[in-house]
Formats: C-alpha cells, structure tokens, sequence
C-alpha cells in the first residue's frame, strides 16, 4: 500500500533459544499514531528496537518506505536511522553536552545543518518543548520529564519522518509524566507519525489511531481504541487492562 | 652529605633525561597497544579477543624484569640496532627497552581503556546510533570522551607506575637515573645519599605527572560533573 510508512511482515526474533517475538505482521501509515500495551516482557520493546535496526539478526521483513532495513548496507542504515527518531525510556542524553548541544550534534555532524542554523532550530525545538530557558543546562541539573522533553527535542532535530517511543514516561516521576504526554501530544496533533510503547492508557485511549495489544510474543489483539477499550472480547486483552485500568 | 652533587650532578641530569624520554616513548607505545588490543579483545572474532586475552594474561603474569631481558636478548639477535650513544647509553639497549616497557604497559593500558568503555551506559551508543551516526562517530565523538575522563585517574596511576618501573631497564645497562645513582655510590663506596637523591627525581617526576593528570581531570571534568558532586 502506497501510504504505509513501514510495513512489518512474519518479524520473528530470537534470544538465545528464547523467541521474543513470533510473527508480527503491521503496517503503520504516514501520519497514524500506533500504540503498543501489554504486559511486560511481551515484546513491546524488542519489537520498537527491530524498526530501526537497533536489534539485529531476526527472521521476517522490515521494510522503511518500501525500503528492507535488514537488507541495508551500514551507509543506507545510518540514512534510515535519521528518518526514524527514537525516544528512550532512560532518556539517553549526553550527560557532557549542554541541552542545546544534545540537540545540535548529529545534524551538525552529520553535516545536515551548519553550525548556526542547527542552533537555530535547536532553540525553535527547545521552545517548542517549553524548555528555551534550559538550552545551556547539562542533563544532570534537569528533571526526569525536562530531560525527556530534551531527548524529544533531539530526535525532532534531525526532521523524522516516525518516532518511536520506548515507554517514554516510565521512568519519571509522576508529576513528570503530564508534560512529557503533552508535548507527544502536540506532535500527535501536528500530523508526526508514532509508534508508542506505554503504560498510559488514558494517552493511548487519546492520541492512537490503532493499539496494538502485545502478549507473549504476538500481536494477541489489535484495533482503535474504542474497540480496544470496550468491545473486545479477547481474554488476555481483557485482562490485562483490568490491571492497569484503575 | 649530598656535596658529592658538586661533581656528580651531570650524571643525574643525564639519567633523568633518560629516565623521562624511555618513560614517554614506553607511555606512548603502551597507549597505541592499549587501543589496539583493547580493540582486538572487544571484537566479535573469536581468534582476536583470544589473542588479546593470551597478552594481557602473559605480560600481567610474569615479571617486568624478565621480560625487559626477553625483548633486549631477543631483539638483539634478530635486529641489528647500531650501538650510537645517546644521553649515555647504547640505542641498542634503549630501543628494546623502551618497546619492552610499552608491551607491559599496553596490556595494562588496555584493560583501563576496556573499563572505561564498559562504564558507559549502552544506551549512549544506541541514541548515537538511532541519530544516524555511524558506529564510528557514536564511539569516537559520543562514548570515548565520556570514557576517557572517566579512566583518567587509572590511567594516570598506570603512568606513574610506568616511570618507577623504568627503572627495571637498568638490567640490560640503560643508563637511567637508578643506573646512575648505582655506578655514583659505587665510587663513593656510599650507596645511601645518591639512591636517595634518585628517589627525590622519581618523586618529583611523578608528582609532576599526578598535577598534570589532576588537571586534565579539572578539564574535562566541565559543568556537568560539578552539578553531580553538588547534589
């Protein structure tokens, strides 16, 4: 289909003896913001680092713009990367680089931007996560929810065409997390393709155009959100919502 | 007690010479070893990370002493290095002796640079990579500056231990500053004031070297370790 951005096909994924991920087929299009759930351990976050490659050596195709990443050389890799922006549970910033130049590394050495102009936008994308007046602070003086707001920040910089969210909010404290779902939800609203991997399901019920339901595996359930929510009856989805739906 | 400097002081202003410049040649040569075996014990071959393993486990199980007449005994039979004097003593001593204390040193060397890479967190690599940037890039520019400041206090211990343990090259007849202290007490019939005399250069030489590493600690250190030790 020609709007589909990536497209998963058979993905299996194996640790050792262990098979983490058993034949995941979607498809994700320009735009569509698709939310992954399900218990821990199912996959969720395997399945996210397969997108771009971060985890090698599975069975199945992953294809970028009708482009198999498996398939790849290590130059058209690194060019696909800078397409799909990823956003870390642990933030992952750069502890020896100011916020602004979190954000202005791998444009400038990329050598996408010149200096100026990196700083430029840099400063725009700061503004846009509410955080201009932090653009010379170091990761260690900001907060949990700023430092995440900058990892945003960073992966925009580079002009994505999907974000991939590894439980952007799992690692903050609770009054943290508003802020953070905030500016996701701005860009959500501005049109940018997600895929998200979150324990939020009021965000979920909100932002997704489909949720995808991950167990054990495999992909045990999927739909919008108001079937997700309301209608299924799959068990395990049951279930597991049941849990966390408090 | 110490008027024998009056006469004997050219003697230990050349062995110190020699004692720096063998130091900095085997500090160098330990640093491009280090790199390289640390990338051969850090690589996904089998056979290179076995071939890493096998010389580090060699020269940290065995005595330096040993091991500076092993590389001087075996290089001079299959090198011919001409017999020129410099800061007097034969470069055919001096070279093997300042390759011989690198490879002790590298191994060393390696392992330190191996923890650095170690304490930093996967999960810098990975935003590197995820950015677009090469693996070359995410490990030059992104993990190894955040490596290097956090080995530098080994590394510079490593130093330290490297200038003392220079002085094992006065076995195959360097002409460094324990050498000399040695033949000066030999003519005194008193070996007390010039060893002493050689352990106040050893000190103030490493000394020097402990400030220097101090302050490339300060400088690397930049803003974001400060805000660490504030809290």
């Amino acid at each position: 289909m020609a709007g589909n951005i990536i497209e998963v096909t058979n993905l299996e994924k194996r640790f050792g003896q262990n098979l983490v991920l058993k034949n995941i087929t979607f498809n994700v299009q320009r735009s569509e913001k698709v939310v992954i759930i399900g218990p821990s351990g199912g996959g969720k976050s395997t399945l996210l680092r397969c997108l771009n490659r971060l985890e090698d050596d599975y069975q199945g195709i992953v294809k970028f713009n009708d482009q198999n990443i498996m398939l790849a050389d290590a130059g058209k890799i690194r060019s696909i990367r800078q397409k799909i922006g990823m956003v870390f549970q642990q933030f992952n910033l750069f502890p020896n680089k100011t916020a602004l130049e979190n954000i202005t590394f791998a444009p400038v050495k990329l050598k996408l931007l010149s200096q100026q102009r990196a700083i430029d936008r840099a400063h725009r994308l700061l503004s846009q996560v509410g955080l201009d007046n932090k653009a010379n602070a170091y990761p260690q003086s900001l907060s949990g929810g700023q430092q995440q707001r900058v990892a945003i920040a960073r992966s925009l910089a580079m002009n994505p065409s999907v974000l991939l969210f590894d439980e952007p909010t799992s690692a903050l404290d609770p009054e943290m997390v508003g802020d953070v779902l905030a500016v996701m939800t701005d860009l959500a609203d501005k049109g940018m393709t997600m895929i998200i991997v979150t324990h939020e399901m009021s965000f979920a019920q909100k932002v997704a155009d489909k949720i995808l339901f991950m167990d054990q595996g495999i992909i045990a359930d999927q739909g919008d959100p108001h079937y997700i929510f309301h209608e299924t009856k799959n068990p395990r989805t049951r279930a597991f919502l049941s849990k966390v739906m408090i | 007690m110490f008027s024998f400097l009056k006469h004997y002081y050219p003697v230990f202003v050349q062995g110190t010479a020699q004692t720096i410049l063998i130091s900095i040649i085997g500090i160098l040569i330990g640093i491009i070893l280090g790199l390289f075996f640390v990338t051969l014990r850090r690589s996904k071959v089998k056979l290179c990370q076995y071939i890493a393993r096998v010389y580090i486990a060699i020269v940290r199980g065995t005595p330096s002493m040993i091991q500076v007449m092993l590389i001087y005994y075996g290089l001079s039979k299959v090198l011919d290095i001409p017999q020129i004097q410099f800061l007097g003593s034969g470069l055919d001593r001096m070279i093997p002796g300042s390759i011989a204390l690198g490879i002790n040193s590298g191994a060393y060397t390696a392992e330190i640079f191996r923890s650095g890479l170690i304490s930093i967190p996967r999960g810098q690599t990975e935003a590197g990579l995820s950015l677009g940037l090469s693996d070359h890039t995410t490990l030059f520019s992104i993990v190894m500056p955040q490596a290097v400041r956090n080995i530098l206090p080994a590394l510079g211990n490593e130093f330290i231990t490297l200038i003392k343990e220079s002085s094992v090259l006065f076995y195959i007849g360097v002409q460094e500053v324990t050498a000399q202290a040695l033949g000066v007490g030999g003519t005194l019939y008193n070996f007390i004031p010039p060893l002493l005399v050689a352990a106040i250069i050893y000190f103030v030489l490493t000394f020097s070297m402990s400030q220097v590493i101090s302050l490339l600690e300060r400088r690397l250190g930049t803003a974001y370790l400060k805000v660490n030790q504030e809290e």
